[in-house]
């Protein structure tokens, strides 16, 4: 591979309106290899999230967006793509996971109805069972014991960390080549964010796919990226391995931020075990108030 | 499906209790009649010993409730009593004026939701363009003007100026159509007259039209609303980055969730048109419940007018009931939280 | 405010709405200078002169006893307005009062006033006010009795909806732990969150009140002639179609105006005020 697989070179985005024009991004460059995890950290309204749209190709389409510079994936240059072969490229080749899971899910559909239309991205003669089975066993690999009755919910009848499960396994399950996760699970909160990265990071290595995971929270990139990016209104302030620059960071934003990531233990939240059996009454009624 | 059973027979119950509250309230109206009705009914001819004799008959003096408890008693039996102007059983009276008006009803609900969903939805795919602000235009100026008006409009524009439609009644003499349902669009198929349903539905268009307007604007707007804030979902969004074409995403994912708040206007709308269907029929001289109603009205013909209030709102709660069932069928939200009422 | 004019300034639509509001309010104010022919109001006959189309002297042509359309229908748009202010002026306060009591009070006083409300609701709103004309002698004050009746509970509705939301809010709680009365609670702090809803209601109201009455009166269960009255206007005119289509089609228009004008006004105010009704 000569190419990386996703290459955004010079990317510029305005938003106009009647009166005004707003740069939300003034020009940042950045690429991912095949099976790479890459962090675009930033505070809210930095640009993070636009630049995963716009690598969606979701954002061209609109009417008042500016978009300027050159995005390529797998080597071509999305922008001289036909809107239909972008839509092609969605859903099968790069797929997006996103901050909201229980308001990103359809209300009226299934969560087995959701499978069979992402799967039909692929292959439009899926069946019904077919989908179910293939759903199941992407439902087991997230760690949901019973894919049988989850398949046959609403997401409203769904958790919140499960229906965070089902949108990876949604969109893992057509071996997309990029993953983008936008602030995946902060509507969450902290165990079970932590334990949607624990299994996303797992199944990305299986399914060796490349990651771009979108963040304003330093800690949570830590321990699942590769390299990092740090953006800050527009620009790419600091990029590096994910080590050297937690080690020595450069600009003063990337110290601003690492200096406001809470320090609880070295490696964030320990470990949980998904079985609530294996909190034994001690952890939940202290004994001394038993 | 026994969550939508479950919701069903709750709504029946509900429905039934404030029927049984509509009666009580249509009850006490209709006797702070000012004057007699027996003496109204019999005219200034007749005998006190009559009068007397027919207030006897009537219970009228007997204290109200007693009177109301008759009523229930002769209702439970499907009874509502004789009609004065009439001299038949209102029940009878209904049965044959009943037909023609829910025939022009349906019609007309059928036009709101045929027309007034689709226009909705182009409105919201083309917001702030020339076809949404068309729509909005209509939608406003749909309720700004008494059905009647829209009729008189209409009937002098597509049936004086431009002779496409009829100008009056049902159906044209020369058809000889046999009642079976009293539906005459049913019936005419029924009896294999082809040429007589044409004639019905030419007759049916105008009148169901012009009571129809109102709720096209109405249902018209509300969709594209709905279907406005349904596109900036984060599920349409997540739909969009899965690579759906922009039909099925429309179709399939945004129209269905936004349907909810456009049904239940379309319930409420067809109360409006239970009312206003009175006034459509006064212009188009449609035999329905209209000339009864107010005929009955104006001679302070007190079992004809509870009866005949009382058949409109039980056809309105069945139209809400048949709208609850549908909002229930189509957003499982509603079919598993509320089911358990 | 300055927002507000911007609003109401910068569409047409909204200009439309107060332009259209503001020729009907002063045409019905101004109805004895403007009108050409004022004593045509009442009883007046002039047979040399009825039925004829719209000209110079009767721009939307006279009636079937010769007086002049135009001056009648300055005069239906004062009692059109008058009637919808007389209405809207007793149904809203009832109906805000049961609504602020069956929301914030709860229990069986709840129960009993939106199970009545929704009893007033269920029937068809133009049945009902028939039904009750039907007793009534038909004349303005009762058809104003028959038009309040069928109004108040779509107010008490619309209150009972906002009330319940905000007696959950923190000002609510932290007046009650305060030990505020239930009537302060009410009417000083819940009633003003309810006032942007109220106001455009009542202005899109104002419209539909009078398309209502026309209804009636339309129906013969209203005003009752010679006082002049949309409604009955377009009724008797109906029979005289297509040749004198001045009959119902001035009366029928005017009915349209002020309504439309009431209509984008409110939507304007909907928007400004944030009222979601």
């Amino acid at each position: 591979m000569t190419h990386p697989l996703l290459n955004i070179h010079k990317l510029r985005i305005a938003f106009r309106t009647h009166t005004k024009q707003t740069d939300a991004l003034k020009g940042i460059s950045l690429h991912i290899n095949s099976d790479e995890r890459v962090a675009l950290v930033g505070e809210s309204g930095s640009g993070k999230s636009v630049t995963a749209r716009a690598v969606l190709g979701l954002l061209q389409q609109q009417r008042g967006i500016e978009i300027g510079g050159r995005i390529e994936f797998e080597g071509q240059d999305v922008a001289l793509l036909k809107d239909s072969e972008r839509r092609q490229m969605r859903g099968t080749k790069i797929s997006m996971i996103f901050q909201d899971p229980v308001s990103s899910l359809n209300p009226v559909f299934r969560i087995e109805t959701e499978f069979l239309e992402v799967l039909r991205r692929t292959n439009p003669k899926v069946t019904l069972p077919a989908a179910r089975e293939q759903a199941e066993e992407m439902l087991r690999k997230v760690s949901i014991d019973d894919p049988h009755r989850v398949l046959r919910s609403f997401p409203f009848q769904l958790s919140g960390g499960m229906n965070q499960r089902v949108m990876i396994a949604l969109a893992l399950i057509n071996a997309p080549s990029l993953l983008i996760a936008d602030e995946p699970g902060t509507a969450l909160d902290v165990t079970v964010q932590d334990q949607t990265l624990r299994l996303m990071r797992r199944l990305v290595e299986d399914h060796r796919a490349a990651v771009l995971l979108i963040s304003h929270n330093l800690g949570v990139v830590r321990e699942f990226s590769d390299r990092i990016y740090v953006i800050y209104r527009g620009r790419i302030v600091e990029e590096g391995p994910t080590g050297a620059v937690f080690a020595d960071p450069i600009h003063p934003y990337t110290r601003a931020l690492l200096a406001a990531v809470p320090r609880i233990t070295k490696s964030g939240i320990p470990k949980l075990v998904d079985d609530i059996s294996q909190f034994t009454e001690p952890c939940e009624i202290h004994p001394a108030r038993a | 499906m026994t969550s939508v059973g479950r919701l069903l027979t709750a709504r029946l119950g509900i429905s039934i209790l404030v029927l049984l509250g509509v009666s009580m309230l249509i009850f006490a109206i209709a006797r702070v009649i000012p004057g007699d009705p027996a003496r109204i009914a019999l005219g200034p001819n007749a005998t006190h010993e009559q009068v007397d004799k027919l207030r006897a008959d009537l219970h009228l003096n007997e204290p109200i409730w007693k009177q109301y408890g008759y009523f229930l008693h002769d209702l439970s039996q499907g009874e509502l009593g004789q009609s004065l102007y009439t001299n038949r059983p209102v029940t009878t009276d209904i049965a044959q004026f009943l037909p023609a008006t829910l025939e022009l009803i349906i019609v007309a609900g059928v036009l709101m939701i045929g027309l007034g969903l689709p226009l909705g939805i182009l409105a919201a795919k083309h917001q702030g363009g020339t076809i949404d602000n068309l729509v909005r235009i209509i939608a406003l100026l749909g309720v700004s003007a008494p059905s009647f008006v829209w009729a008189v409009i209409l009937m002098l524009l597509f049936a004086f100026y431009l002779p496409l439609f009829p100008i009056a009644g049902r159906i044209a003499v020369e058809f000889d159509v046999p009642t079976i349902t009293g539906f005459l669009l049913v019936d005419t198929l029924l009896d294999g007259q082809i040429a007589a349903f044409v004639d019905a539905l030419r007759h049916i268009a105008l009148p169901a039209f012009a009571l129809a307007l109102s709720g096209i604007g109405q249902a018209a707007r509300l969709t594209r609303a709905n279907m406005a804030e349904t596109y900036h979902s984060p599920y349409i969004e997540m739909a969009r980055s899965y690579g759906f074409p922009e039909w099925r995403i429309a179709r399939r994912y945004a129209f269905k969730p936004s349907l909810t708040p456009s049904l239940t206007i379309i319930g409420l709308d067809f109360a409006a048109m239970l009312g206003n269907a009175f006034l459509v029929e006064a212009i188009f001289a449609w035999p329905g419940l209209s000339r009864y109603g107010v005929a009955v009205i104006l001679r302070k013909d007190l079992n004809a007018i509870v009866g005949t209030v009382l058949i409109i709102s039980a056809a309105f709660l069945i139209a809400n009931l048949v709208v609850d069932l549908l909002i229930a069928l189509i957003n499982p939200r509603i079919r598993y939280s509320r089911g358990r009422v | 405010m300055r927002r507000a004019a911007h609003i109401l300034f910068s569409r047409p639509l909204s200009i439309a709405g107060v332009v259209l509001i503001g020729t009907v309010i002063l045409s019905a104010l101004f109805a004895d200078f403007i009108a050409p022919f004022p004593d045509h109001r009442g009883t007046v006959v002039d047979f040399t002169n009825f039925n004829q189309p719209p000209g110079w002297t009767n721009i939307m042509g006279t009636d079937l006893v010769g007086r002049d359309l135009f001056s009648r229908i300055l005069y239906a748009f004062r009692l059109s307005l008058i009637l919808g202010v007389v209405v809207l002026s007793i149904a809203t306060p009832v109906g805000v009062a049961v609504g602020l009591a069956a929301g914030y009070l709860g229990g069986w006083v709840r129960f009993v006033l939106m199970r009545t409300t929704d009893v007033f609701l269920s029937i068809p709103p133009l049945v009902l006010a028939m039904s009750i004309m039907g007793v009534l002698e038909p004349t303005l004050f009762n058809g104003m009795i028959a038009v309040t009746a069928m109004w108040w509970p779509w107010y008490a509705r619309l209150v009972f909806n906002i009330t319940l939301v905000e007696r959950e809010e923190g000002y609510v709680r932290a007046a009650e732990v305060i030990g505020a009365s239930r009537v302060h609670i009410l009417f000083v702090e819940i009633l003003p969150n309810c006032v942007p809803a109220i106001i455009t209601k009542m202005t899109l109201d104002l419209g539909f009140v009078i398309l209502i009455a026309s209804s009636l009166s339309f129906l013969g269960l209203g005003v009752q002639p010679p006082t002049p009255d949309l409604g009955s206007m377009v009724a008797e005119g109906a029979r005289y179609l297509p040749d004198s289509w001045w009959l119902t089609v001035f009366p029928g228009l005017a009915i349209l105006v002020a309504v439309f004008g009431f209509n984008l006004l409110g939507d304007a105010l909907r928007e400004i005020l944030g009222a979601d009704l």
